[in-house]
């Protein structure tokens, strides 16, 4: 017999206030991790949605990339023992459009490689957010650093760095705005490999330098952390109360001969249950708000998060009901027959 | 026939530095078929006695043999499996599931006892006991639409569903008036003789050993008078 199922049929208010606080707090969750999600795509896109591989900067440079200044020869050669590689630099700058309107940018540029956009001296692609402030393809755009004229060649998707759309430039270009002959970085696809003089970094490492993006992510961190010690704290907790009403009736089960076994199988049936229904509520809700989410609002919450998060509240849910279950193995008959009708 | 003995039971709580002898070495031996009320004052050991006989609590000292096993030499596992298919139990509250049907208790009480019986068999069984007990009318009802006396007879229903050798009842028309107690007295002496059931009984109502084979007393942990 279904005890556990008969018992939410028969009870269905108590546990669907249990269910909504789980709900909530799972919500709650789920919409900061997009958050911040969101706030790190803003901040890193350009570098997260690279494929696995390695960042190289120079040494002297200490772990920040502006700094760093890859010689001509260094750069040739690692370009030509490494098929997947890449030499690039980032620089925080502005574009002035055609009505002398400023959009503050990242430039990129890189030599010729698959994982960015190929572009022609003179040609400049953009992220697509800045579609939103009017530019489109063929608009011209200047920089007080150039002589000549950037030409709007196209948009590209999630190509953020620093809170800022990146702006895909040729090195050539960049050579002459920032008044260098040197790359800042080299990014080589695929196993990590020491290279003499240069100082490698996973891409995880290599967010790490941007001291906007370990800041902000620390601090995000930190509350979705905290969310979670204390989510699995409340869910351990309303499910000890609900545990605690029912020792009476626990203890006379004991009595006719039910196997304890089968008090803990009410209890996780239950807690799975509830649980899961208001994980799956959570989901779709915040899921659905990625839809609806304000123009420019960085939230990023892919699927693949949800379920993750899904199950980490479950284990600290099962955690927590089994903790306080535990109190059910103590659960004496005699006790429950003297104190009375349930 | 004797399925049930009890030897010399002793019976001693701690209570700080205090220590208390509630049964001092109380002998009984119960016949199938025969109703067997234990009755003494408050205090007297009767409960004690009886929550020992069936398995709820262990004796200090002495023996409890049921069926020629000893109850002291079982683990806690083999008591439970003999508390759920040997014994049936009636308390002074009826004790039911509160989210269970009239008809769910009884057939939780068959998953319990681990019956082999189909389905169908278990359903034959139900509807028999209801009709014996006289609750067939009331079997979709859950416990809050009770009245006390009906609760009872559900619960004394769910004490024999599975066919017991034993039947415990500690003090089972203590929650009922005249009129439900004797309705539920006569119920237990009818179902004892009619399923064959040994039925040990704790109560303080002098009215209800007029359905009693056999009346026990006890006054201060011993066993005073056995008629």
């Amino acid at each position: 017999m279904h005890l556990a199922w008969k018992e939410i049929k028969r009870n269905k208010s108590k546990f669907l206030i249990v269910g909504a606080v789980i709900f909530l707090i799972s919500f709650l969750t789920f919409m900061i991790s997009g958050l911040a999600n969101g706030l790190s795509q803003d901040n890193a896109a350009l570098i997260k949605n690279l494929p696995d591989g390695t960042f190289y900067m120079t040494e002297t440079a200490e772990e920040t990339y502006t700094l760093s200044q890859i010689n001509e020869n260094l750069q040739k050669d690692i370009l030509e023992d490494f098929e997947e590689a890449a030499a690039l630099s980032i620089q925080m700058g502005f574009v002035n459009d055609g009505e002398e309107k400023q959009h503050s940018v990242a430039f990129v540029a890189s030599t010729a490689s698959d994982l960015f956009p190929n572009i022609e001296p003179g040609e400049i692609v953009l992220d697509e957010s800045l579609q939103e402030d009017g530019l489109k393809v063929g608009d011209v755009l200047t920089n007080s650093q150039l002589d000549g004229e950037f030409t709007v060649k196209g948009f590209v998707e999630q190509a953020k760095f620093s809170h800022a759309p990146v702006a895909f430039i040729h090195p050539d270009n960049y050579k002459e705005m920032y008044r260098t002959d040197t790359m800042q970085l080299m990014f080589v696809q695929g196993e990590r490999e020491e290279i003499s003089g240069l100082q490698a970094f996973s891409t995880a490492d290599f967010l790490n330098t941007i001291p906007s993006y370990s800041a902000e992510q620390l601090s995000l961190n930190m509350i979705i952390a905290f969310l979670f010690v204390i989510s699995g704290m409340l869910i351990g907790i309303f499910f000890y109360m609900m545990n605690v009403q029912k020792f009476g009736l626990y203890g006379i089960l004991k009595a006719i001969g039910l196997k304890t076994s089968a008090l803990f199988k009410i209890m996780w049936t239950q807690m799975l249950a509830v649980t899961t229904i208001a994980l799956v509520l959570a989901i779709m809700l915040s899921q659905g708000f990625q839809f609806i989410a304000p123009e420019g609002m960085p939230f990023h919450l892919p699927f693949d998060t949800s379920w993750k998060l899904s199950l980490v509240f479950l284990s600290i849910g099962f955690i927590g009901a089994t903790l306080s279950g535990l109190q059910i193995r103590k659960i004496q008959p005699l006790q429950a027959i003297q104190q009375g009708e349930m | 026939m004797a399925v049930f003995v009890i030897e010399n039971v002793e019976k001693t709580f701690k209570v700080g530095e205090v220590v208390e002898r509630v049964l001092k070495g109380a002998s009984l031996t119960l016949e199938q078929g025969q109703v067997t009320a234990l009755v003494g004052t408050s205090g007297s050991g009767k409960s004690t006695l009886l929550t020992i006989a069936a398995g709820l609590q262990q004796a200090t000292d002495g023996n409890v043999i049921f069926n020629g096993y000893n109850l002291k030499n079982m683990s806690h596992e083999q008591i439970r499996q003999v508390r759920a298919k040997e014994f049936g139990f009636i308390f002074q509250f009826a004790h039911l599931v509160p989210f269970l049907n009239v008809e769910e208790q009884l057939k939780l009480m068959l998953e319990v006892a681990e019956s082999k019986m189909s389905n169908k068999e278990q359903q034959e069984e139900v509807d028999q006991m209801l009709e014996l007990v006289g609750m067939t009318h009331r079997k979709e009802a859950y416990p809050p639409s009770l009245s006390g006396g009906e609760k009872q007879r559900i619960a004394i229903a769910r004490a024999l569903i599975h066919k017991p050798k034993v039947l415990f009842a500690d003090e089972p028309t203590a929650s009922l008036d005249s009129k439900r107690s004797q309705d539920v007295m006569a119920l237990i002496r009818h179902l004892t003789k009619t399923l064959g059931v040994t039925t040990l009984m704790v109560t303080h109502d002098e009215e209800m050993l007029a359905f009693a084979d056999r009346v026990v007393k006890m006054s201060d942990g011993v066993i005073l008078q056995d008629e």
